[in-house]
């Protein structure tokens, strides 16, 4: 009895400062990241060909006037501080081809809620059909329903999501015009469904796959052997007692989803002209806009890191071991 | 008392309700006896097992074989334009007669849909496109196969060169431990925290789009799951008796990181290329998609498909060869990948 009071609050302080220390060295980790990403993208900058200026009309008085007007005539030690202090203020400069001097932050506010939108809708659909179809190849195992379900996983996860985007679009936008082709405004929910359906496969096949090999192996557990002896049975087995444990781990699939997300928006928000930040980054690709591209490069990575950081400390919370390994590292 | 419970105890029968069954036969695996064999042999006698892991190497080989021998199968080139002929649907010989690809195409218009065959429209009796032919009056079916070569090349080569940065940088970084493991592993870290497609876009965009650029700009990106897998294999291995002996025998230290651990961790190497093959076909498509892949007159798979799309529904047929040979040559690897991995490694659970 003394032991064991002793022992718990003593538990529980070296679990918090393993804790914090993990926390901090992943926060450490994250903002040199994006450090390193600032100064990547200022260096990418500076190497891309061409000037902003250099039209033919411009005499040179005019073009030092705007080169002064810019600072683009600073050293370039002072332009890379101004830079990485405009980039964290929130100020990434102003468009010079797609919409000339509009603030790139206005281009971006209107169109990340449609992005953010359809990202958020791709992964809801994904999960839920990738639990059910992983649940179900469990359950039905070595039966038709899960060599089914393997084929459709293995499916999703190989065959990237702009081949459904165009299969979709065609068969049900064009053929059967269920859905609108293209993005239009009045009908923001009907034109988001073929985007975040073909966004959702890549997930849908992960967790698809994850959910399955977790739960057989949590369903051959002598924990569920034992539940099952104590005459539980039928939802209250499966819902707190197998698929609980099944799903903790499923957070490891997160990562590689949100890039995914991330490149597939690019290509799925072109094809069905979705005005939101992948199809401006495209645009700003194809129309040379430089100023766009780095800074939509930088909220790319910001967003990225940020999620990586999420997801590694979720880790850390949930499961106890990784945290202990990493400070054997 | 003693003589009721005896009889009791004789007279229960069990029931159905008292137990049942695990049926978990399926788990009681008796592993088959057979001779030592060599590594080697084990490994293709478990892969041949996989069937789906066949069924994509059969695959591979012939998107491979094609990707190759297609080109110069009829007189037509990859950038040889016509555009008398453009736009033309599938026609085959002899197939032609059992109305399959037999140049017919079906057009909407505002009266409703027609059914056309602009080869006789336009007098083309003789003139054949496997695939059809594009806006410009190139020959789909060239046109594909020479875009399967580029990607396939591309993507074999960044994979490739990954492997080599990757593994000798994990290699090195497990080996050598402390301080050094320390450093490399906060840049590993640093590196593995930056988008690729961000960095790839953008390097493609200073340095224009070429071969050699873009497999430059894909090998940038896919080292670093490489040198995980290399790094924990090294020091799963370093600990072990091999690795003292050679050194007592006074090997040096890139002797035994290149000569004595190497050979031992090729099995999860090879999987892990396999699996960046696809990788980079997807992000050299992708590339291609957002006007960064291989300039024009060269083709790939992806910008067959970007040209594609722009016609897609007028001319679905334009877009569906090489948006199916990709979609196969990413599955077909992503399954030979899966079916190494199993081979290579039997104790991996199953997934």
């Amino acid at each position: 009895m003394d032991s064991a009071t002793l022992f718990v609050p003593a538990f529980l302080s070296f679990i918090g400062a393993a804790m914090k220390k993990y926390v901090i060295k992943r926060v450490v980790t994250a903002a040199f990241t994006l450090l390193a990403i600032t100064l990547i993208l200022f260096i990418l900058m500076q190497l891309m060909p061409g000037s902003p200026f250099n039209d033919e009309k411009l005499n040179d008085a005019q073009r030092a006037s705007l080169y002064a007007k810019y600072g683009l005539d600073q050293p370039i030690i002072v332009q890379f501080f101004r830079y990485v202090f405009n980039m964290f203020r929130g100020d990434l400069g102003v468009s010079y081809k797609i919409s000339k001097n509009t603030p790139i932050t206005q281009l971006i506010a209107s169109r990340l809620p449609i992005s953010v939108g359809v990202g958020f809708a791709a992964v809801l659909i994904g999960a839920v059909a990738g639990l059910l179809l992983g649940l179900l190849a469990a359950f039905k195992r070595d039966t038709v329903w899960d060599t089914l379900a393997t084929i459709i996983s293995v499916i999703g996860v190989s065959v990237p999501s702009y081949v459904f985007a165009l299969a979709l679009s065609y068969q049900f936008g064009f053929k059967l015009k269920w859905f609108p082709m293209l993005f239009s405004a009045k009908d923001v929910i009907g034109s988001s469904v073929l985007p975040s359906i073909s966004l959702s496969m890549f997930t849908m096949a992960s967790i698809a796959r994850f959910t399955r090999a977790e739960m057989i192996e949590v369903l051959g557990s002598d924990y569920m052997l034992l539940a099952e002896a104590k005459g539980l049975s039928g939802k209250k087995l499966i819902f707190s007692h197998a698929l609980r444990n099944a799903l903790i781990p499923i957070i490891t699939v997160l990562a590689p989803l949100v890039v995914d997300l991330m490149t597939g928006s690019l290509v799925v928000e072109k094809i069905f002209s979705i005005p939101g930040v992948g199809s401006l980054l495209v645009n700003a690709i194809q129309s040379n806009d430089y100023n766009v591209v780095i800074a939509l490069s930088f909220i790319y990575s910001a967003m990225y890191i940020g999620i990586m950081l999420v997801v590694d400390i979720l880790y850390g919370v949930i499961d106890p071991r990784i945290r202990v390994a990493k400070k054997e590292d | 008392m003693a003589e009721t419970a005896v009889l009791t105890k004789e007279s229960y029968v069990p029931t159905d309700a008292d137990f049942k069954l695990k049926n978990n036969v399926s788990d009681n695996f008796v592993d088959s006896n057979f001779a030592s064999q060599s590594f080697f042999k084990e490994v293709v006698a478990r892969f041949k097992k996989k069937k789906s892991a066949v069924l994509g190497l059969v695959f591979v080989l012939i998107i491979t074989f094609f990707a190759f021998v297609g080109p110069i199968m009829n007189e037509y080139t990859y950038s040889g334009q016509d555009l008398s002929k453009k736009n033309l649907a599938p026609r085959i010989p002899v197939i032609e007669y059992t109305g399959l690809f037999d140049g017919h195409e079906n057009i909407s218009t505002t009266s409703g849909v027609k059914t056309v065959n602009l080869y006789f429209d336009n007098k083309l009796t003789d003139t054949f496109f496997w695939f059809g032919s594009d806006n410009f009056g190139r020959d789909i079916w060239t046109r594909t196969w020479s875009g399967a070569q580029v990607s396939l090349i591309i993507a074999v080569a960044a994979a490739i060169i990954d492997m080599i940065i990757g593994m000798s940088y994990g290699l090195i970084s497990g080996y050598f431990g402390g301080k050094v493991d320390m450093v490399m592993q906060r840049i590993l870290e640093i590196a593995n925290g930056i988008p690729r497609l961000v960095i790839v876009t953008l390097l493609l965009l200073v340095f224009k789009p070429g071969m050699i650029t873009i497999i430059v700009a894909l090998m940038l990106t896919e080292w670093v799951g490489m040198s995980r897998i290399a790094r924990a294999e090294m020091l799963k291995l370093k600990e072990q008796e091999f690795v003292l002996a050679s050194r007592t025998l006074g090997a040096g230290s890139m002797h035994i990181i290149f000569s004595e651990v190497l050979p031992n961790i090729i099995g999860p190497i090879i999987t892990q290329i396999m699996f960046s093959i696809p990788t980079a076909i997807f992000t050299e498509a992708f590339l291609s998609f957002v006007g960064l892949g291989i300039p024009v007159p060269r083709c790939s798979l992806g910008s067959l498909i970007s040209e594609g799309f722009n016609s897609f529904t007028t001319h679905p047929y334009q877009i569906i060869p090489p948006i199916v040979v990709m979609a196969l040559l990413m599955l077909s690897f992503n399954l030979v990948a899966d079916g190494l991995r199993e081979a290579l490694d039997p104790k991996l659970k199953e997934m």
